[in-house]
């Protein structure tokens, strides 16, 4: 017994060496696959969205995300190299990614259409949920087999995402703990990115997350020319509204419980409204985010307004007198001036106005101009939207 | 409680004494507590996020026009039945409450303990959460949709949990097990409803998250007689049971004594008070705090255990709390709405607190 704890001991040490070797060697660096970090290849620049820079270095690039939800009082960084590069210094709270990214995870369905209009359908492994993905691209390899569902929120199944071995989640946070799923996978080893479109209020700026989602894959050439030719549809659309004659005013959403749930002044729908040549009842207000509001409110600004958008989920007018019969006393409503963003939808609860429409705000406008200034957009056949009956 | 109380209450010892006074004392709360009510409805449907000028409040509640067009419209098609629902919900859960907390001899008891708001909540949770099969889809085939189907999946759901209780109720000789009962209900479809929930569409969870406010005025004028009638008949139930409580608030023991039937008494106090909450849940959502501060501020402001006397106490003083507390969730001059359960619990917390460090000698002994 008495030589027993000493030569245990000197056991223990003996091994440590052995213990202590818990990292791997780092896989070598598939050379085809390191393509596009030249010095050749192209740059995105930012000029639209507020939440993120890029900036490029010799051979990495480094991407702030000044703020990942609204009122964040944390920016976080991303420094992204070539497999095989050392990291610069001067970036000591960056997460280190290795690009370009061969196996990715996309927690939202905004990030599918970037995903797919690059051409990175085959980077993708995994999503968060099955059920609301619209696009049928994605549907095509859910059906396949081909993608894993590791669940989203705080649920979120980490041992599923570990197995995935992705280089890089694609997420998003809201700020709570209760909610969000990123802390739980950082925990977990694994690297998330957060993705702030959502709180972009300018609809330019939230498209232009795509050159976030490219930078990954070093498929910045591809993002540009397909955002810059958006940049163009966007403007055009927005001076042909421009010449309209008269605005007329808009009511968007619907009660839900005791509350209104309106949009912000400077919101992104708000904005979206204003270039088409539409008037927001509640331009006047200054916040981006939501404005929840009484019925009271509503009806003393609402009840003349020429057009209703976005009445939470209905299908047709039925669905709203169903919700609330105080709803037909809305001239908007009694005229059958309403509409919904419900045209692309999916059984399982997807819709395109928030998938595609996000990289496509063109496509809304284009809508919404036809909706507010029918006699500019003869013809058109609605992208997501449905005129209420 | 003294035994001249107690004689009071029965009637055996005449009331020239100590019941003179009792009798100035309850005119006095009774007038107030009218004068209260009046002041609230008047409040209410004076003073909300819009602002409107006292004429045109009048000529709108009389259907007139007004200098604006959606005046007419908030105050005849949402303050007007809002105050009405406020005052409807207030009085059933406080008269529940009070019967309640007197059944069970237990000065925290309301209508939770019973699983009745679990089970609405579960009823709710089941249209919205399981889409299309199930229970919303036989609701739709029979016309009732929306916000109806609401109503009638909280009904049910209460209903359900009511009639397991009430079988209970009257398989036990004691009141306590039924306690623990009903409570366990209550534990069970909180579960099943968080599960469901765990997979839910987030627009549906949204919408499960704002019924669990609770709100006055998602009532229109066309539900409005369904659920006064609703009401009506949980308070002739209550009021025919009031002799059993008054025996009831003496002991078990005591009132078996008197010849009250329990068993009987039981089930019609437990229904009568299922039927009050199971209601005012169906159209409000779940309404906490009513239905425990308010018995207490009765007994407190009567001092009497005869439930003749505390159940119209308790409909006045409960119509006041709620209009007041809805009042208050508007924020007057504001757009913005506060849920309206926050601001009951904000404010009848510490009121249940001092309630209790008070009158707990005055609880149904």
């Amino acid at each position: 017994m008495k030589r027993l704890i000493p030569a245990l001991l000197l056991l223990t040490l003996a091994a440590s060496p052995i213990l202590a070797r818990q990292t791997t060697e780092p896989a070598p660096c598939d050379t085809v696959a390191a393509s596009g970090a030249s010095a050749a290849a192209e740059q995105a620049s930012v000029e639209y969205a507020e939440g993120f820079t890029i900036e490029y270095g010799d051979s990495y690039k480094v991407i702030t995300v000044t703020q990942p939800w609204p009122g964040a009082d944390a920016s976080e960084q991303y420094v992204l190299v070539p497999c095989g590069v050392t990291p610069p210094d001067g970036y000591p709270d960056a997460q280190v990614v290795t690009v370009p990214v061969q196996r990715a995870v996309s927690m939202s369905t905004t990030y599918l259409p970037s995903l797919v209009e690059l051409g990175l359908l085959d980077r993708l492994v995994g999503l968060d949920e099955f059920d609301f993905v619209y696009s049928p691209d994605v549907r095509a390899l859910i059906e396949d087999g081909a993608l894993v569902e590791i669940g989203g929120g705080a649920g979120v199944n980490v041992e599923q995402a570990i197995a995935l071995e992705p280089d890089v989640i694609f997420s998003y946070g809201i700020g709570s703990t209760d909610y969000d799923a990123y802390p739980a996978l950082r925990q977990a080893g694994l690297t998330v990115v957060l993705n702030g479109d959502f709180a972009e209020a300018d609809p330019l700026g939230r498209a232009e997350w795509v050159k976030f989602i490219a930078a990954f894959f070093n498929e910045e050439a591809a993002a540009n020319a397909l955002f810059d030719q958006i940049v163009t549809d966007y403007t055009a659309l927005a001076e042909t509204a421009a010449s309209a004659d008269g605005r007329p005013s808009v009511l968007t959403n619907a009660m839900y419980g005791d509350t209104w749930y309106a949009s912000g002044g400077r919101s992104y729908i708000a904005r979206l409204i204003a270039d088409a040549g539409g008037r927001y009842i509640w331009d006047d207000d200054e916040s981006t985010g939501g404005l929840p509001l009484s019925f009271e409110a509503v009806v003393e600004r609402g009840q003349d307004a020429d057009y209703w958008i976005n009445p939470n989920f209905w299908s047709s007018l039925a669905d709203g007198l169903a919700e609330d019969e105080r709803y037909a006393t809305f001239s908007a409503f009694a005229d059958e001036r309403v509409y919904n963003n419900v045209a692309a939808v999916t059984p399982l609860g997807g819709n395109d106005y928030t998938e595609s429409g996000a990289l496509h705000p063109e496509r809304i406008l284009a809508d919404l101009i036809a909706i507010f200034h029918p006699e500019l957009m003869p013809g058109h056949a609605f992208n997501y939207y449905v005129h209420l009956q | 409680m003294s035994t001249i109380d107690a004689g009071v209450v029965l009637g055996r010892v005449s009331a020239r004494q100590q019941g003179r006074t009792a009798v100035r004392r309850w005119r006095w709360a009774f007038t107030g507590l009218v004068a209260l009510l009046i002041t609230a409805v008047l409040i209410s449907l004076f003073v909300g996020s819009v602002s409107i000028p006292a004429g045109d409040v009048l000529k709108g509640l009389l259907g007139q026009e007004t200098a604006r067009a959606s005046w007419t419209t908030i105050v005849h098609d949402y303050r007007l039945p809002k105050v009405i629902t406020a005052a409807l919900a207030g009085s059933a859960l406080a008269v529940a409450g009070l019967a309640l907390q007197t059944l069970f001899r237990n000065p925290l008891a309301d209508s939770y303990v019973l699983g009745i708001s679990s089970g609405a909540s579960l009823g709710v949770a089941l249209v919205l959460f399981a889409t299309g099969a199930g229970l919303a889809g036989l609701l739709n085939t029979l016309g009732v949709s929306g916000d109806a189907l609401i109503v009638v999946a909280a009904g049910l759901g209460a209903a359900c949990v009511m009639l397991f209780v009430l079988a209970v109720a009257r398989r036990l000789s004691g009141i306590a097990p039924v306690l623990i009962v009903g409570l366990m209900c209550g534990y069970f479809t909180s579960a099943v409803v968080s599960i469901l929930a765990s997979a839910a569409m987030p627009d549906r969870l949204q919408a499960f998250i704002n019924w669990t406010f609770g709100t006055f005025g998602d009532v229109t004028r066309s539900q409005l007689p369904i659920m006064a009638l609703a009401i009506g008949l949980g308070m002739v139930l209550m009021l025919a049971a009031s002799k059993s409580l008054n025996a009831l608030a003496l002991g078990e023991d005591y009132a078996r004594s008197m010849g009250i039937d329990l068993r009987t008494s039981r089930t019609l106090i437990v229904a009568g008070a299922a039927i009050l909450a199971g209601t005012v849940t169906a159209f409000c959502g779940p309404i906490a705090f009513v239905g425990i501060a308010v018995p207490h501020a009765c007994r407190v402001l009567l001092r009497t255990q005869n439930h003749l006397l505390l159940i119209p106490a308790c409909a006045l003083l409960g119509a006041s709390f709620a209009i007041a507390a809805d009042v208050l969730a508007q924020a007057p001059a504001s757009p913005t709405v506060l849920p309206l359960n926050a601001v009951i619990a904000l404010f009848g917390a510490p009121v249940v607190i001092w309630m209790v460090l008070r009158s707990s000698r005055m609880a149904a002994h």
